[in-house]
């Protein structure tokens, strides 16, 4: 004699959608941390770069030098970040260059048409893309972004040495420093 | 007769095509890094009353060492009376209430990162004793340049050689938060001007609230059946008062006058700030008529 009893259908109908309900409601579960986790913000950080300095070549004493923005040894800062944020850019420029020993200085000016910046993808100083042309590099332009499309943006500096007739001869330094600030945070 | 060479493209070809390509680029890859700076992270860097600590990620992607040093300044955005938006770094004569400058540290302050390295600073703040409630805040300023400086040397004992260095300096702002804090923006005037091909709308805010109001402005110049002309939005930051200008394209097209703009001001939808540390406040959505 079978002591088994059998389990009516409508039962076992029963239980299985339990248990497929059960699973279904896991399932959404997992969904939703999978969701949570997908909406993490990742922030784009900020880098700025000197892709050249500015050149100006061997020099000679008496003899000034002139470096456009626009010419190829002009100096070359990218600035990188979030698409199309808002920045703030100071540029902090030498008056003069000076030998290692300190022992003698040479002129460096900047004239007011020696920066342009430029928000599309290039840093060829050659090939302006778009933004500001001939400005001054002591009172750069506001409303400078990081380029939507790039995501990048770049500033070119040209400048004039102006040697003495009686400049010593010798390597000569000075420092250029560019601050650069997401004024949209 | 003269037989033709040709090569077909099958699948096997294909792949080392591509594989050929995805090598090529894994290559150049770092020839396109040679020259790039420090990679500061995060782009806002919050401290809270309870831990009173933070802190910040710089990357060297570069093939040379770079030497990173940290001070700080004061600087919150400043705009002028065209909506013109700047920072201007302090270090003294700061008198406003809400500057952290002199009170957080960063631990180290000077460093020199190896190639493809990175290093985390650190910050701590130790505020005085019963300050109010709200945002007090500082600019991380991360100065680097090369970790090798070469002066080069004229090759005639007559000659003159230049070298300028390049230091590249990124102001981060750092919040320190404390007590109950209040995100709250209230609009004082919005002008208008309509130029040949552009409107300018200028929004002048004040931020009533004890912490920075950080959000979006978004501008939409509308026609006469509240169709949209063109739009544009900004990233605002209201620390005090603040006049922003959105500049809108007057585009030709189907559009029936007269227009109005409308002017929407919201901090949610902010993608490049976690939600965890933004303080959320009221919105503003309000239309201005243009006087054509």
């Amino acid at each position: 004699m079978n002591s088994e009893r059998k389990m009516p259908l409508n039962w076992k109908i029963l239980v299985l959608l339990l248990a497929m309900s059960f699973l279904m409601t896991a399932s959404v579960i997992a969904q939703d941390v999978a969701v949570g986790q997908a909406t993490a913000t990742v922030q784009t950080p900020l880098t700025v770069t000197a892709t050249a300095a500015l050149a100006f070549g061997t020099i000679f004493q008496g003899v000034p030098v002139s470096i456009a923005e626009t010419n190829a040894s002009a100096g070359i800062f990218t600035m990188t970040g979030q698409a199309g944020s808002g920045i703030s850019l100071y540029l902090q420029l030498p008056e003069y260059m000076s030998t290692a020993t300190g022992d003698d200085r040479m002129v460096i000016s900047f004239s007011t048409t020696d920066c342009a910046i430029d928000t599309s993808a290039n840093t060829d100083p050659t090939t302006f893309g778009n933004g500001w042309v001939n400005q001054n590099p002591f009172n750069l332009p506001t409303g400078v972004i990081i380029g939507g499309a790039s995501t990048q943006t770049a500033l070119f500096l040209g400048g004039q040495v102006l040697p003495s007739v009686d400049q010593t001869a010798g390597a000569y330094t000075a420092d250029v420093i560019l601050t650069v600030a997401y004024n949209g945070t | 007769m003269k037989k033709k060479n040709r090569v077909l493209i099958g699948d096997n070809s294909r792949n080392s095509l591509w594989g050929f390509f995805i090598i090529l680029t894994l290559l150049a890859a770092p020839l396109s890094q040679l020259a790039a700076g420090v990679l500061v992270a995060p782009s806002v860097i919050v401290l809270q009353d309870k831990s009173k600590t933070g802190r910040m990620n710089l990357q060297n992607p570069s093939n040379s060492p770079k030497e990173v040093s940290i001070s700080f300044s004061y600087g919150i955005p400043e705009s002028d009376s065209l909506g013109n938006v700047n920072i201007f770094l302090r270090d003294t004569g700061i008198t406003d209430p809400h500057s952290a400058l002199g009170w957080v540290k960063a631990f180290p302050r000077k460093l020199i990162i190896p190639p493809h390295g990175s290093q985390v600073v650190r910050f701590i703040a130790k505020p005085p004793k019963g300050i109010a409630d709200g945002e007090y805040w500082v600019r991380v300023v991360v100065e680097s340049q090369e970790g090798t400086t070469s002066i080069p040397s004229a090759s005639d004992a007559e000659q003159i050689t230049t070298q300028l260095n390049m230091i590249m300096r990124t102001a981060i702002m750092l919040k320190y938060r404390t007590g109950e804090l209040v995100a709250s923006l209230e609009l004082k005037e919005t002008i208008v001007k309509v130029n040949e091909t552009s409107v300018d709308v200028i929004v002048d805010l004040i931020n009533n609230g004890n912490v920075s109001y950080v959000g979006l402005l978004e501008c939409r110049l509308l026609d006469a059946d509240k169709k949209i002309v063109s739009k544009n939005h900004i990233q605002l930051a209201v620390y005090k008062d603040l006049k922003r200008r959105v500049t809108l394209p007057l585009v030709e097209g189907n559009f029936k006058r007269p227009y109005s703009v409308a002017v929407s001001i919201t901090n949610k939808g902010r993608k490049d700030i976690p939600s965890n540390e933004m303080v959320f406040g009221n919105d503003l959505a309000y239309f201005v008529g243009l006087n054509e």
